[in-house]
């Protein structure tokens, strides 16, 4: 007897809700097991965590994050181009609106300064992408590798600029640069702590871009079909070269106009180091991207139960249950498990006797 | 302290890294894009220091973390192997989960060793400080890499692995089992990197939360930028080491910002790639060509 696996005729019946669905429970009991044999975290605790999370008002603005970050990677993925690179970018984003806010007189007239934040944000995320698209198109060096260390030096050199030349005057002995001025930081929502108007306009803007450039531009074709078939795109005569550059750098553009958002309507300022600071987004976007199956539309869907799981990880902390953790095996299984179960979507089990 | 003691001092560092980036690129050489390094590499560190601590013996801690990383690297070479499953999000997953479960293991043994310490029991370690032990830390990891280079080119089940890992369908038609030779390959690659997870306590010496995160990419920069080779890697795990132990001692003498002395290797790493793909040394030291690539054919048995 032999079990064999063999590819459908058709794609697997609401696989795209079926499949994502039953990773997350799966991944769900399979952290909470272990969150039961290694930390004797109650199950029950665990699991009562998890649905309290899914109706948190606290998750809002992680969601918004992690949207605006899913269209980011979507734009790459969708091209087959593996950009695992949004934390380094998202952090340039950051220190670029700091530097606009901190270092330039554009406060003085804050709307401009607003705008210009995010659009230098945007201009700087998108060539830090641009680096490994470059690399990529012209040396076929894997974006894989590169975008990630990238990611680092990103890191250090924030924390290079942290520590030296934009050292705050007003930081209490902390290693951190000046509050940015009150007049640009982004306009709360009412009742709201953390979310902005203008982290919920990008969120949504980003998504409608992403959606009508994949689905009604040339260029969004094209990187549809860069992903499933590279070759016909060359016997076109298209430039694949510069389509590569351009869907990684119209990707890390996306994540740095999130790096400003988190700087102008969450954190105010950046402290030294960033590799402790950071909430790891650009990682965790990866998530969201996968579950999604590449599809916008399910983005939001994707990035609302991340989001979730995310602050699961963190109440469990906060009641003292796990250490910090639990988010990461929440993350780490449910998304293990998913990469495996995506395969049936496609391809189904058959035993076969003799 | 004189010269020699400083050469001594980057024992451990060396140690640390070099074998983690010795079986990274042994592993990745199957053809199997591992990007569970950093995750793997933080969780033998927990595993270590946890299994050192309820048997009081640091050898434990050294098997434990060797037994952890190939079990994770044996689940990362089936999964990629048997179904047409992206390395990269397998990898990524078993990042996170390495980074959840060492959090656990960690917190759950520092309690116990409180409880110990609490009830008057003070579990005793050595750590190997004497200049010998560190000669050693130098010799051992150089003596692995020095065998596995041969093994790599002078032996059948090396060839095997690098053919896996430029073109495994063609292998397959030589009559080459790619997951066997890919599982054998993930053993030995991650036994490496358990061992050289467990070798960074004697550098650290100590655990909290997050211990040994980003080194374990600082290894996988080390090992991408001498172009996986064994040999080659001496060099540049010898000089990240240096960089990383004397961080501080540069900035005081000669005002090297701590924050360059990080980021270099992984510029170097880049440059390393840029330079082996455009230059004749493409031949010997580019990726393998199916490096991440799925393996499947259109049916198999699981």
């Amino acid at each position: 007897m032999k079990v064999v696996l063999v590819k459908r005729v058709k794609p697997l019946p609401l696989g795209g809700l079926v499949i994502p669905g039953a990773s997350i429970v799966i991944g769900v009991l399979i952290s909470t097991v272990v969150l039961y044999v290694i930390s004797r975290a109650d199950p029950l605790v665990t699991l009562s965590c998890v649905a309290s999370a899914l109706v948190s008002p606290e998750i809002v603005l992680t969601f918004l994050f992690l949207t605006i970050l899913g269209a980011a990677l979507l734009v790459a993925f969708n091209g087959s181009i593996w950009n695992i690179g949004a934390e380094g970018q998202l952090w340039l984003g950051t220190a670029a609106a700091t530097y606009i806010a901190l270092f330039t007189a554009l406060p003085q007239a804050p709307a401009i300064a607003k705008v210009a934040m995010v659009l230098t944000a945007m201009a700087l995320g998108g060539t830090w992408a641009a680096v490994a698209g470059v690399l990529r198109a012209y040396l076929s060096i894997d974006e894989v590798p590169v975008t990630l260390i990238m990611n680092y030096i990103a890191y250090y050199i924030i924390n290079y600029l942290v520590r030296g030349p934009w050292l705050g005057k007003k930081t209490w002995g902390y290693i951190r640069t000046d509050m940015i001025p009150d007049q640009v930081k982004f306009t709360l929502l009412p009742g709201s702590t953390t979310v902005t108007y203008e982290v919920l306009i990008i969120a949504v803007l980003a998504l409608i871009a992403v959606y009508f450039m994949l689905k009604y531009t040339s260029l969004g074709l094209r990187i549809r079909i860069l992903g499933s078939n590279p070759d016909a795109l060359k016997a076109a005569g298209v430039n694949v070269r510069a389509l590569i550059i351009t869907a990684l750098t119209l990707s890390g553009a996306i994540a740095g106009a999130m790096g400003a958002t988190q700087l102008a309507g969450y954190l105010h300022r950046i402290s030294y180091p960033i590799e402790s600071h950071t909430a790891n987004y650009g990682y965790t976007a990866i998530l969201v991207a996968w579950l999604s199956m590449l599809d916008i539309r399910a983005v939001p869907v994707a990035a609302y139960i991340v989001s979730a799981l995310y602050q699961a990880g963190i109440s469990m902390q906060i009641a003292g249950i796990s250490s910090a953790s639990a988010t990461y095996v929440f993350i780490g299984a449910v998304l293990l498990t998913f990469t495996v179960l995506r395969v049936f979507s496609e391809y189904s089990l058959r035993i076969i006797r003799g | 302290m004189d010269a020699a003691s400083y050469v001594l001092s980057v024992a451990p560092a060396f140690m640390a890294y070099y074998l983690t980036s010795l079986g990274q690129g042994f592993f990745e050489k199957s053809g199997v894009l591992n990007l569970s390094i950093d995750g793997v590499f933080v969780l033998g560190i927990a595993v270590a220091y946890a299994a050192s601590i309820y048997s009081c013996s640091p050898w434990v801690g050294l098997a434990a973390a060797v037994l952890t990383a190939v079990i994770f690297g044996i689940l990362l070479t089936y999964v990629t192997t048997k179904f047409p499953v992206s390395h990269g999000a397998v990898g990524l997953s078993i990042m996170f989960l390495g980074y959840g479960l060492a959090g656990l293991v960690g917190v759950a043994a520092r309690n116990t060793y409180n409880e110990m310490v609490v009830s008057g029991i003070y579990p005793q370690f050595t750590l190997p400080v004497t200049p010998i032990a560190k000669v050693l830390m130098f010799a051992i990891p150089a003596g692995l890499g020095i065998l596995l280079y041969l093994l790599e080119v002078r032996t059948k089940l090396g060839a095997a692995v690098r053919a896996v890992g430029e073109d495994p369908h063609a292998a397959t038609s030589l009559g080459i089992d790619v997951l066997r030779v890919r599982l054998i390959a993930a053993a030995l690659g991650y036994s490496l990197i358990g061992a050289g997870s467990a070798g960074f306590l004697t550098w650290v010496a100590t655990w909290s939360e997050g211990t040994g995160i980003n080194h374990g990419w600082i290894a996988y920069a080390v090992s991408l930028a001498a172009g996986r080779h064994p040999l080659l890697t001496v060099g540049t795990a010898g000089a990240f080491a240096i960089l990383a132990t004397y961080m501080y001692t540069l900035q005081a003498a000669y005002n090297l910002s701590p924050e360059i002395a990080k980021m270099i290797p992984f510029i170097v790493a880049i440059g390393a790639m840029v330079t082996f793909m455009s230059t004749p040394l493409r031949k010997k030291l580019a990726p393998p060509q199916s490096l991440g690539k799925r393996f499947f054919k259109e049916e198999r048995t699981v």
